[in-house]
């Protein structure tokens, strides 16, 4: 760390009054002192995330042949999913399904942001780990209280026959799409809020003075100054819970009925019960591909917003 | 099911125990459990590891084992047998592996199994014969088996008797009644579903293998399918829709009807005029078990009489070891829809046949279409 105080001119005196070739190598170079400090980093993720997503990236050309594989390297699992239509159906209904619990999730949270960034000013920290305490329990626990909630005998179907509202339960309530879509947006909200929040709070207060003293309503401050200088979180909020929930087959599989079946649960029976390796790595690669298209034109549509806003 | 109730009296507090851990591992969410969990003394020998469903993994069962090495095995959970062979496949080793009768060939074929010398199990000549004596189980075993029978059952309907409204005799047409389209569960598991319809569809199971018969089980699981409110392997959570009468009946095995029995609700275990689906069950060996000498004290533990009282008593399930059936008398074994003579229930229904891997492979594709819609 001594380094990186000396000036190069010091340090390349240093190196002629006979410090080491090296030394003097890692003072010139600002490069390789990057590399070096992120080699450990590197490393992890090229054992960890680059090789297996190659080995999966190669798996999928082969084909499964009883219990071994046959590395013929053809196209085949990706033409079964381009033309039987219950691979885009899933994988379509997958990404929507993930849409609309991020959106969902987005739209609650933000007030709640709002809230902790603009109007909390004493105990913070206690109010930010209040706000994330349902968190702090596990994933499972969290969707089985859903069940709980949503269930035929749940909290919400005695509650509303007590009041008389209904006679009979409701039953898109459990095992449907909806239940889905709302235990994801609860599950995954701390994801949305955290990155929203520090947006808000990154905000220079002086700017809404700013736009108070030149005569902006509260509703226009907003929409004019607040909402644009947050996207960056709404952004990174909507990507941190988007990506993992196209891919969750856990919450589908605890509270989603016959209609609410994901491309993750289907993956998951390729590397399961159907075991068909190959056609699983297909299917993980085209999930990937998938979401990576619909990331792109999301950030699209945002430059276009932002342009056009201008 | 009176019989069955005098039973219950003194168990019900186990069982909402075991149903929630049950309900994870039917998801696959359960790794090995035991060799993880924090506090307990790790003994000087490894202890045997045991990879079976949820709920098999309670002391009751392997009493003998806990009296000669102070602790219970270690155990693997997997939701089907299938998951549980991908993950020997891919490398987990454990001693022992809970499949059906059935999977023997096919399993093989992994090459991942030794034969068992029964010979080292000393309640092995209480094992009911007619359990094991299959030309699969015996050939190429060395003189012992691949698999150890320890569970025989049915898999057939549950259904609650105050709530559905049977005309005629009991048959698989419960579950395709479209007067209570909805309040219909499934397992989810094709190796019982894809049996079961196969029946409901008229399909001898000689002919399982054919295109024919793929068409006609297809189907029959198609046209059923609106009717479906969930397919799940989870029983736990069958068993809860049938209590709360969100489901009128549902396809699962002896257990939930026992279990639903035992805490008054108001069900039976039909026994289809077609006949049900009959299985024998049991544990195979690892080739590279790495505590072989224990496995063999966990498999001597699981076909006790102990072990065997607790299975019939309280999950429902035949055991292999006759004497353990003295414990009970006639009338709480026909209510259990067991009997002394295995035979009797098993040949009344339809066993399984085994098929080569590509028709797994053929019919597992298939099924999940059919649970996804098309």
């Amino acid at each position: 760390m001594r380094m990186a105080v000396t000036t190069p001119n010091e340090t390349a005196l240093a190196a002629g009054r006979g410090q080491s070739a090296p030394r003097w190598l890692l003072a010139r170079h600002e490069g390789l002192r990057g590399l070096i400090l992120l080699a450990p980093a590197l490393v992890i993720l090229g054992i960890t995330v680059i090789v297996p997503f190659a080995m999966m990236g190669a798996m999928s050309f082969w084909t499964q042949v009883g219990f071994d594989y046959a590395d013929d390297w053809s196209l085949r699992n990706y033409i079964e999913i381009a033309s039987e239509p219950i691979y885009s159906t899933l994988l379509l209904r997958s990404l929507g399904m993930a849409m609309a619990a991020t959106l969902l999730t987005v739209v609650l949270v933000y007030p709640m942001a709002y809230f902790l960034a603009f109007h909390v000013h004493r105990n913070k920290l206690l109010w930010l780990i209040i706000i994330t305490l349902p968190f702090w329990t596990s994933y499972l626990l969290r969707v089985f209280a859903w069940r709980v909630v949503l269930g035929f005998e749940g909290v919400i179907n005695t509650g509303l026959m007590e009041i008389g509202l209904i006679a009979e339960p409701l039953k898109f309530l459990l095992y449907s799409r909806t239940a889905v879509v709302i235990t994801l947006a609860h599950a995954w909200a701390a994801f949305a809020l955290l990155p929203i929040y520090v947006s808000l709070e990154k905000i220079d207060r002086s700017v809404l003075e700013a736009s108070a003293d030149l005569g902006e309503g509260p509703v226009m401050r907003f929409f004019r100054v607040i909402l644009p200088l947050s996207m960056p979180g709404v952004i990174a909020g909507t990507f941190l819970m988007f990506i993992p929930t196209v891919g969750d087959y856990v919450t589908a599989a605890l509270v989603g009925g016959p209609d609410a079946r994901m491309i993750g649960n289907l993956i998951q029976l390729q590397f399961g019960t159907i075991n068909n390796w190959p056609m699983g790595a297909a299917l993980a690669i085209t999930m990937i591909l998938a979401i990576t298209v619909v990331g792109l034109m999301f950030l699209g549509l945002m430059l276009a917003l932002k342009r056009w806003a201008r | 099911m009176d019989a069955i109730k005098q039973l219950a009296a003194r168990k019900r507090h186990a069982l909402n125990r075991r149903a929630f851990v049950r309900s994870l591992m039917a998801v696959g969410l359960v790794p090995v459990m035991s060799s993880a969990l924090p506090g307990k003394a790790r003994a000087s020998t490894r202890h045997a590891t045991v990879f079976t469903w949820g709920g098999f993994d309670v002391p009751e069962l392997y009493q003998d084992y806990v009296d000669a090495h102070g602790e219970l095995p270690d155990f693997a959970i997997f939701g089907a047998p299938e998951d549980g062979l991908t993950r020997l496949r891919s490398g987990f080793v454990t001693d022992l592996i809970h499949p059906c009768m059935g999977d023997i060939p096919r399993w093989r074929q992994t090459g991942l199994f030794q034969p068992i010398d029964t010979s080292r199990l000393s309640n092995w000549p209480d094992v009911i014969p007619g359990l094991w004596e299959e030309p699969h189980n015996l050939e190429d075993a060395d003189g012992g088996v691949w698999l150890v029978p320890f569970d025989w059952g049915q898999t057939s309907i549950t259904y609650r008797t105050d709530l559905y409204d049977l005309e005629g005799e009991e048959s698989w047409d419960i579950l395709w009644d479209e007067r209570y389209a909805g309040r219909i569960g499934m397992l989810a598991t094709g190796d019982d579903v894809w049996w079961c319809a196969a029946i409901k569809a008229g399909v001898p199971f000689e002919e399982i293998h054919t295109d024919e018969a793929f068409e006609a089980i297809s189907a029959v699981l198609r046209e059923q399918r609106p009717l479906v409110r969930t397919y799940t392997d989870d029983t736990s959570s069958l068993n809860q829709a049938l209590a709360s009468g969100e489901l009128v009946a549902a396809m699962t095995w002896n257990s939930s009807a026992v279990e639903l029995t035992f805490e008054e609700v108001p069900v039976r275990f039909a026994q289809p005029k077609e006949g049900a689906l009959t299985w024998v069950c049991g544990f195979m060996m690892h080739r590279d078990a790495p505590a072989p000498d224990r496995a063999y004290d966990v498999l001597n533990a699981l076909i006790s009489v102990s072990a065997g009282e607790f299975l019939m008593g309280d999950y429902g399930y035949g055991h292999v070891n006759i004497r353990a059936f003295d414990a009970f008398d006639d009338e709480t074994l026909e209510a259990l829809t067991l009997s002394r003579n295995p035979s009797d229930i098993l040949d009344a229904g339809h066993r399984s046949i085994p098929q080569p891997p590509e028709w797994s492979a053929r019919m597992n594709t298939t099924w999940e279409r059919i649970m996804a819609g098309f």
